[in-house]
C-alpha cells in the first residue's frame, strides 16, 4: 500500500520526462537562416503573407523558447522555417516570371522589326 | 474510495474523449488535404524530375501525421506534421515552376539571340543595297562636341509628325551607333527626346519620351545592353531654333544621343 504512491509518483515523474523536449537550438538557428534567405531575394512580409506566417511564428516561438515551452518552440519554428522557404521560392518564381515576360516582350518587338524590314 | 475514484475515472475519461474528438477531427482534415496535395505533386512528372527531395519529404511527414493520427491526444501534432508536408508539396511545386521558367528563358533568350543576328544582318543589307555607306562619314560629323560631352542629333526626318517610331531610314545612323558602342564597350549613352512647341506641354513630353525610347529600343534590340542606355524627354524645353517658322520647328523635334567618355562617365542631365 505504501509502495503505491511512489509508482504513480514515477509514472508521472516518467511521463513528464516525455513531454519536455530538449530546447530546439539548431531548429531556431535553421529558422532564422531561412528567413534571412528569403529577405535576402526580397520576399517581404507585406507583400508575402507566408513570410508574415514565418515571422510571426518565429517571434512567438522565441517567446515559447524563454517560457522554456520548447516543444511548442520546436514546432512554430519548423512551421516558421517552411513558411519562409515557400515565401522564398515564390518570390523567385515571381522573378523568373517577370523575366520571361520581358524576354517575350523583347522577340515580339524583334519579329515586328524583322517584318517591317522585308 | 471506490466510487469515487470511478466517478473520477469516468470524468477524465470523457473529458480526454471530447479533446480527442474536437483535435481528431481538425486533424482529419488536415490530413486529407495534406494527402491530396501530396497526389498531385507525386503524380507530376516535372515534379519529380526538378524538386524530388522535396516530393520525399512532403511524404514523409504526412506519414508521420498518418502515423501519429492513430495515437490519442495527438490532434496537434497530426495538424503540425500535415501543414509540414503541405508546406513541403507547395515548395515542390514553386520549384518545378521556377525551373521550368529557367527552362523557359533559356528557350527564348536563344530565339532572342537568333532574331536579333536576323535583324542586324537585315539591317545590314538594306544599308549597303541603299549604297550609302559614305553617307556615313556624314554622319559621323553631325556628332558634335558641346560642353555636354560628344553629342549626335538625330532630326525630324526620322520620325513622322506626331509619332514615335522610328522610320527605317534610321537604319544607318542607329546601326553605326551601335557599332560606335560596340567598339567602345565602356562607353554609356543617354537618349534625350524633344518636341517642337505644338501641342500640349504633357503631350509633348511624353512624345519625346517615347521617341527617345524608341531609339533605344532598336539599339537594344540590335545587342546594346539596357544598362548602357538611359532615356530622357524635355518635351519643348531646350529649342535649338525658333519655333515661330516651319524650317525651325523642324530642328526642334529631334532625339540627340549624349556619348559619355571612354570611361563611362556621363555629363550630368540637363
Amino acid at each position: 500500500m505504501s509502495i503505491r504512491p511512489l509508482f504513480a509518483a514515477m509514472a508521472v515523474l516518467a511521463l513528464a520526462g516525455c513531454a519536455n523536449d530538449p530546447a530546439p537550438n539548431e531548429q531556431m538557428r535553421l529558422t532564422e537562416q531561412a528567413i534571412t534567405q528569403a529577405k535576402a531575394v526580397g520576399a517581404t512580409a507585406d507583400e508575402m503573407p507566408e513570410m508574415k506566417l514565418a515571422e510571426d511564428k518565429f517571434n512567438r516561438a522565441k517567446g515559447n523558447m524563454t517560457d522554456e515551452s520548447f516543444k511548442n518552440a520546436r514546432m512554430r519554428a519548423e512551421q516558421a522555417e517552411l513558411d519562409a522557404r515557400l515565401a522564398e521560392a515564390k518570390v523567385l518564381t515571381q522573378k523568373s516570371e517577370e523575366q520571361l515576360n520581358v524576354l517575350n516582350t523583347r522577340i515580339i518587338r524583334l519579329r515586328k522589326q524583322l517584318g517591317d524590314a522585308q | 474510495m471506490s466510487l469515487k475514484s470511478k466517478a473520477l475515472g469516468g470524468l477524465l475519461l470523457a473529458g480526454c474523449a471530447s479533446l480527442y474528438g474536437c483535435a481528431g477531427q481538425h486533424g482529419e482534415a488536415a490530413l486529407q488535404q495534406a494527402g491530396s496535395d501530396f497526389q498531385k505533386v507525386k503524380e507530376d512528372s516535372n515534379v519529380l524530375r526538378i524538386a524530388p527531395k522535396d516530393v520525399i519529404r512532403a511524404g514523409e511527414s504526412l506519414a508521420r501525421a498518418d502515423r501519429l493520427s492513430t495515437y490519442w491526444g495527438s490532434g496537434s501534432d497530426v495538424v503540425h506534421y500535415a501543414y509540414l508536408s503541405q508546406r513541403y508539396s507547395e515548395i515542390a511545386r514553386e520549384h518545378t515552376n521556377l525551373v521550368l521558367n529557367e527552362e523557359r528563358a533559356a528557350k527564348l533568350e536563344l530565339e532572342r539571340q537568333r532574331l536579333q543576328l536576323a535583324l542586324r544582318e537585315s539591317k545590314l543589307l538594306s544599308v549597303q543595297q541603299q549604297g550609302k555607306w559614305l553617307e556615313e562619314q556624314i554622319v559621323a560629323l553631325a556628332t558634335t562636341q558641346t560642353d555636354r560631352g560628344l553629342v549626335m542629333t538625330l532630326g525630324d526626318v526620322l520620325f513622322d509628325t506626331g509619332e514615335a517610331e522610328l522610320k527605317n531610314s534610321a537604319n544607318r545612323v542607329v546601326l553605326k551607333i551601335v557599332q560606335f558602342l560596340q567598339l567602345n564597350p565602356k562607353r554609356v549613352v543617354r537618349i534625350e527626346g524633344y518636341t517642337d512647341s505644338t501641342g500640349g506641354k504633357q503631350e509633348n513630353l511624353k512624345l519625346s519620351r517615347d521617341r527617345a525610347q524608341a531609339v533605344a529600343d532598336v539599339l537594344m534590340d540590335l545587342g546594346i545592353e539596357d544598362k548602357r542606355i538611359q532615356v530622357e524627354g524635355y518635351g519643348d524645353e531646350y529649342p535649338v531654333d525658333v519655333n515661330a517658322s516651319e524650317r525651325g520647328r523642324a530642328q526642334n523635334r529631334r532625339v540627340e544621343i549624349v556619348f559619355s567618355d571612354e570611361k563611362g562617365q556621363l555629363g550630368a542631365a540637363r
